[in-house]
């Protein structure tokens, strides 16, 4: 309970008093040092290991088993082969529904292949719940916010990625049978392990006039100089047998359209045939998503290259040389605020004004991803039917595609050239990984090609997806950017109330409320969606108070609202004329508004109540008392 | 209950004979069909069933999906399923991933042939469709045997009806006579926290929702003078001194917030949530639902067509109009191909007007004149558009697309898809035209020529159906508006649907007739002039070769046995008129080239010149497309073989949408 005395020239007396919506649940374990553990010793998981599908369900379940108070867990559909989409909510059950809370979605590995993804936002979802006993800052986001976690999207090629022998690229696609090469027959010519060494490799033949043979000291396969006399070699490709017998090799590969080009927004027939939605994996969670309007904000797991693509509003279309100008322009101010911060982020992309403060809050946004994740760039994400498109676009929610992982060029480019030679790559695997990474070139009767080599490559956790000691310190830091991002989902509160005496029984009462999250309570684009709830400021006074009704207008209109990190304008306090006993409008990220009303008391005293009410950022009350002396 | 091929009766003997044939001729009388009712979704679904039952030599029944309410969506395949065959049943694999994954079924015997779909009752009020469908069906299994035409069809082609589209539409209009454009859908249109709990009311119990007139002084309709049970609509400004009514659907506020039917079960518009033009420019939905093909009906359509790729041809019947749009709708005319447009203008559309007696452009008559032609419409006021063609579209065979203006029809339709993203001839014809489809149909003279109509209807159903399709207007008090009438057209019928019996039967007609013309474009591949000749025979071995400079070493492997050498030659030919794709159809995802295999057992065969399977692009059909110039319609492939003696080999060649056959190979 706070109470404030505010004197005015005519002496009114104002008594605050707090209503926080918020319950507040005592921690169980609080860990006041960060050193030593918090929480991971209740349930600890060995993060050195992809999982399979068995496995990774299996961890979900046991983890909603032992924290059945946080997390339900739940398949939201079936793939294609009729494995369940397992999906984890995350929320303190005591504090609220999950779908009365602002929410969150991850999803990982929507490509077979890019299963780091899967255990990235099962690390998550682990780190959430381990944590929530000792941890104030997880407590408090569990407590506030719904977290929907679906480790696994595609999960027949996710599991066929981990269970069996694949090349780092491949499986991809969902299962919809597809006839890469036009030859009538539908994925009957796959990739196979010729010679059953748990690894698919490329394939060579002996060949006089080859153009390769093996570098010095046997491990790969490398240009032959002119005049080279000894074994040449000419590539065939990756591992398989020509199952059709059409004289070629793995031409007609597992899957179909890419899941990631299967939403509908920016979607087109060639990258995401055969029509939008039309994979049961990428439709279920379409449906989620569509059914669950409190997802805020949304995160997609993938592989490769340390990128933090994010969704931004529409340009507006520029001249060449208005794109050329702008880009100058940017490249100068990032110039200069990165010397004061290394991770500052600026994009040459111009919006309408309808759209400046989502890509105020994405460039924002990123910065801070840019510092949590060291090593990971910020670029603006494209369209063509993929999820974080369809996420923004069509719901309205922010939404971030985390590339992961790459080539370990930081840590193992020896001449500092920023890129990593084959010398480079094998020392850091002798080095770094103690050789284990490699697959050496052996021979081997083939029963289409008769004797043939293979090797010469990397294993399947050695580009993509990194190798085991690596999985945890990447899942790591990634957690913690989703959290940051759930850290600032808006929260509302009516931050002070100012009485003015305008005549002895008139009064001028200035509400002020504030969002102090770094989101809007709700986005631009869901704005232009109409896919959104305002926020309503309400007024309740004793009998003796009236409201003067006026137009509801802004008062301070084209005052440099704009917040821009071109011009390093503040957002200024803006004030609005109260139309009535509710006032709608929308707070952006960090910003602060001021409700004007005129009330009209008879008597000595009389008492007002102010409630405030977001659907995304929460809500407040506050009361006042008059008192004429 | 095991199918039996009726095809395959005389192999059988004696007694079975005798028992199949009476199982037969029972089953084939249980699945006649009158067209003196409407069948609605039960009726239509009941038929089907004894259809497939009584023909399964012939029929396949296919469930592609569910309706909201859980309805099955059939389709019907029409096909003689002990004959073609399909490229898989040719090719064998081996040495397949461990993983064992089966994400490919087996295709079945009728993909091999080229498709044809026909449908009814996309908007379950425009109803009509259904029942034409059904008379194809009948006309199909029934003409089977006896009719050579339809014999040869539905030997070498697959027909794939699908009667309704939209169950609970057609299940609502037509059974519970609440028409319903829409299908259905649980969800809360008011937000009130209730789903579905305000649609139409059969207020006054009399066993049809129909209308409820009042007196209103803002109305918009006043009563006919000389028959007061027709209602006419005045326009927006027009000036009266009669008693102004208006005139709602039979409702009531069923949970008392105010506001009338605001939460129908209706839902989506299925014709306004495919995928091609659902979006608008500005990157806002402008189709149904909340994403292209939302709706369970509509994403069953997509996936059977996805499925079923031999498709070449598609009709999605609505009603009314006594028309057809041919593509496209949201885009204009540039859009289309030339040579698709001269096969659906000169060769379809010619043959739709000639059957709905309408009188053809004379432009598609003498084509070879084109330039003539846009040079005279140049002259006039013509939209840019038909300038271009060098003529108008007529009334009977349209596009959607406003050409006058410039402006899109609509979002996301079904035949503007089709065409333009799995390369198929998909129409959308608007049946049912009195004038047309009843004989005799005089319309009385009246400046307002709707009001016209509906007196010559009413007056048709007074004499022929003893006044049984509408309700006359009788007193009735509503609890919210007060005194007035309920009354009207039974909703079924109205202006909708053609009237059962002979109307009905009338529309029918026209459309297999035109159906079964558009069946017999349909491309068809055969293999012939197989000529194999052997260069050289002998007993062989393993060989292989080793160089020093100029000198080739030969080092000799285990006996093979005897080998010839074989020259191959064949030529692949589409005897069909159409060609087997639209003119980009082969570019599409998910469509292909034409391909012709040379199979046999693996280990006997070496390839020494040509691949095991060769692809031809697509064959061109035989009917001279005016203005365009045909692709040919046949192409030569050849092999040199090494192939051991004994060992059988055929050649098989497959279109996607032409069909696939084979050849065995005889040769000494």
């Amino acid at each position: 309970m706070k109470t404030k005395n505010i004197y005015t020239r005519i002496t009114v007396i104002i008594i605050f008093s707090l209503l926080t919506a918020q319950l507040i649940y005592p921690q169980k374990k609080l860990q006041k040092s960060p050193g030593g553990e918090h929480g991971e010793m209740d349930f600890s998981i060995n993060w050195k290991k992809y999982y399979t599908y068995e496995e990774w369900t299996g961890i979900m379940k046991e983890l909603q088993n032992k924290y059945p108070g946080l997390c339900d867990i739940e398949s939201i559909g079936q793939s294609r082969m009729g494995r369940g989409q397992l999906l984890l909510t995350i929320t303190n059950k005591a504090t609220g529904k999950h779908t009365d809370k602002t929410a969150m979605w991850v999803d990982g590995a929507i490509h077979g292949n890019e299963v780091n993804g899967i255990t990235c936002s099962l690390y998550l979802a682990w780190y959430l719940l381990t944590r929530y006993d000792y941890d104030p800052y997880v407590n408090e986001l569990v407590d506030r916010y719904t977290f929907y976690i679906l480790p696994g999207l595609n999960v027949d090629a996710n599991n066929s990625f981990v269970e069996y022998p694949n090349t780092p690229n491949n499986p991809r696609e969902t299962y919809r049978p597809e006839d890469n090469d036009g030859d009538g027959l539908y994925d009957e010519d796959l990739t196979e392990d010729v010679d059953g060494d748990g690894e698919l490799s490329e394939m060579y033949r002996e060949d006089p006039e080859g153009e390769l043979r093996l570098s010095a000291d046997g491990r790969r396969f490398v240009d032959a100089e002119e005049g080279f006399e000894g074994l040449r070699f000419t590539r065939i490709g990756s591992e398989g047998f020509d199952n059709d017998g059409d004289g070629r090799i793995n031409e007609d590969d597992i899957g179909g359209p890419d899941p990631n080009r299967n939403f509908p927004y920016g979607w087109n027939l060639d990258a995401g045939n055969p029509y939008p939605m039309s994979e049961s994996e990428t439709r279920n969670v379409f449906e989620f998503q569509l059914d669950h309007p409190n997802i805020f904000a949304s995160f997609h797991y993938h592989n490769t290259g340390r990128l933090i693509m994010f969704q931004a509003p529409p340009p507006i279309r520029l001249s060449a040389s208005q794109e050329e100008e702008l880009s100058e322009q940017t490249e100068a101010r990032l110039e200069e605020m990165r010397k004061t911060n290394i991770y500052a982020q600026l994009f040459a992309r111009r919006v309408s004004d309808d759209y400046q403060h989502d890509m105020d809050v994405q460039t924002k946004i990123v910065t801070e991803g840019a510092y949590i994740l060291k090593n990971y760039r910020p670029v603006i994400g494209g369209l063509s039917g993929q999820a974080h498109a369809a996420t923004y676009y069509m719901l309205g929610a922010y939404s971030y595609l985390i590339e992961l992982w790459g080539s370990p060029v930081t840590i193992a480019d020896t001449d500092n050239d920023g890129r990593l030679s084959d010398e480079e790559y094998m020392k850091w695997i002798d080095l770094d990984l103690a050789g284990d990474g490699w697959i050496n070139p052996h021979r081997v009767i083939h029963p289409d090609l008769g004797e043939i080599w293979i090797g010469g490559s990397a294993k399947k956790h050695m580009q993509r997806t990194p190798p085991s000691r690596y999985i945890e310190m990447e899942a790591e830091k990634n957690a913690r950017f989703v959290m940051y991002c759930a850290s600032q989902f808006p929260r509302v509160k009516i931050d002070d109330i100012k009485v003015k005496a305008i005549t002895a029984n008139i009064y001028q009462v200035d509400v002020r409320v504030e969002n102090e999250s770094e989101y809007p309570t709700a986005s631009d684009r869901s704005v232009q969606l109409k896919r959104y709830t305002p926020d309503v400021l309400s007024f309740e006074a004793s009998d003796n108070i009236t409201l003067v009704e006026t137009s509801g207008k802004d008062l301070d209109d084209g005052r440099g609202r704009r917040f821009s990190y071109f011009t390093r304008q503040e957002p200024q306090t803006e004030t609005q004329l109260s139309a009535g006993e509710k006032t709608e409008f929308r707070l952006k990220g960090k910003e602060k508004r001021v409700i004007r009303y005129f009330l009209a008391m008879e008597g000595k005293k009389g008492n007002a109540t102010f409630t405030l009410s977001s659907k995304t950022g929460g809500s407040d009350e506050e009361s006042i008392v008059i008192r004429v002396e | 209950m095991p199918r039996k091929s009726y095809k395959r009766i005389p192999v059988c003997t004696g007694i079975i004979i005798a028992l199949v044939l009476v199982n037969f001729t029972i089953n084939a009388q249980d699945a006649q069909i009158r067209f003196d009712r409407y069948h609605g979704y039960t009726g239509t679904s009941e038929y089907l069933k004894k259809v497939n039952t009584a023909y399964p030599g012939i029929t396949e029944l296919l469930t592609i999906g569910e309706s909201t309410m859980g309805k099955p969506i059939y389709v019907l395949v029409i096909s003689n399923m002990s004959k073609g065959t399909t490229i898989d049943r040719h090719i064998d694999l081996r040495n397949m991933r461990k993983e064992n994954i089966q994400n490919v079924p087996p295709m079945k015997i009728h993909q091999g042939k080229p498709g044809h779909f026909i449908s009814g009752s996309t908007h379950g009020n425009e109803y009509t469709g259904t029942e034409v469908c059904l008379y194809i069906i009948d006309k199909l299994v029934s003409g089977y045997g006896g009719d050579e035409d339809i014999t040869s069809l539905v030997d070498s082609k697959a027909f794939y009806i699908c009667p309704v589209i939209n169950p609970d539409g057609v299940y609502n209009s037509v059974e519970k006579g609440i028409a319903q454009r829409n299908n259905s859908m649980e969800k809360d249109d008011d937000d009130d926290g209730k789903i579905n709990e305000d649609g139409p009311d059969d207020i006054d119990g009399d066993g049809y929702i129909t209308s409820f007139r009042y007196k209103d002084d803002d109305g918009m309709y006043i009563i006919d003078e000389s028959d007061p049970r027709l209602m006419i609509r005045l326009g927006r400004d027009t000036k009266t001194d009669k008693q102004r009514y208006s005139v709602i659907r039979e409702d009531i506020d069923n949970d008392k917030d105010g506001k009338r039917g605001e939460d129908p079960e209706s839902g989506l518009d299925l014709n306004r949530n495919y995928p091609e033009g659902w979006w608008k420019d500005d990157g806002f939905a402008g189709g149904s639902g909340d994403y292209p093909l939302s709706a369970p009906e509509t994403h069953a359509i997509a996936e059977f067509f996805t499925n079923y790729r031999n498709i070449l041809m598609a009709q999605f019947y609505h009603t009314s109009g006594g028309f057809t749009y041919r593509p496209m709708g949201t885009a204009p005319h540039p859009r289309l191909n030339p040579t698709d447009v001269a096969v659906f203008d000169f060769i379809m559309g010619k043959k739709y007007l000639e059957i709905i007696g309408e009188e053809i452009p004379e432009a598609w008559l003498h084509p070879e004149n084109m330039e003539q032609y846009k040079k005279e419409l140049a002259e006039t006021d013509a939209d840019s558009y038909s300038k271009s063609r060098g003529y108008r579209l007529p009334r009977g065979w349209r596009v959607s697309y406003n050409e006058e203006d410039d402006e899109r029809y609509g979002y996301g339709m079904a035949t503007d898809w089709l065409y333009a993203q799995y390369g198929i001839y998909s129409i959308t014809t608007e049946l049912w035209n009195p004038e047309d489809d009843i004989p005799g149909f005089e319309i009385p003279d009246d400046e307002n020529r709707r009001v016209a109509v509906d007196k010559a209807l009413l007056k048709y159903q007074d004499e022929e159906y003893n006044g049984d399709l509408f309700v006359n207007w009788k007193a009735y008090t509503h609890p919210e508006l007060g005194e007035g009438e309920t009354g009207g057209w039974k909703s079924q019928y109205a202006r909708n649907n053609a009237f059962p019996g002979e109307p009905l039967i009338n529309v029918c007609e026209k459309h297999w007739q035109f159906e079964l013309f558009r069946a017999k474009l349909l491309p068809e591949i055969i293999i012939r002039d197989i000529k194999p000749r052997i260069i050289y025979s002998g007993s062989t071995n393993e060989g292989t070769v080793k160089r020093n400079d100029s000198e080739f070493s030969v080092e000799k492997g285990k006996g093979k046995g005897i080998y010839h050498i074989v020259e191959i030659s064949a030529t692949i030919e589409n005897t069909g008129a159409l060609a087997t794709n639209l003119a980009d159809g082969e570019e599409l995802p998910g469509n292909r080239q034409d391909v012709v295999w040379l199979v046999a057992e693996r280990d006997n065969i070496e390839f020494i010149e040509g691949q095991p399977f060769i692809s031809l692009g697509s064959l061109g059909g035989t009917k001279k497309i005016p203005g365009v110039r045909n692709s040919p319609s046949h192409k030569e492939v050849k092999w040199i073989i090494a192939i051991k003696e004994n060992t059988p080999l055929k050649i098989v060649a497959s279109s996607l949408k032409g069909g696939t056959v084979y050849k065995e190979i005889k040769f000494k």
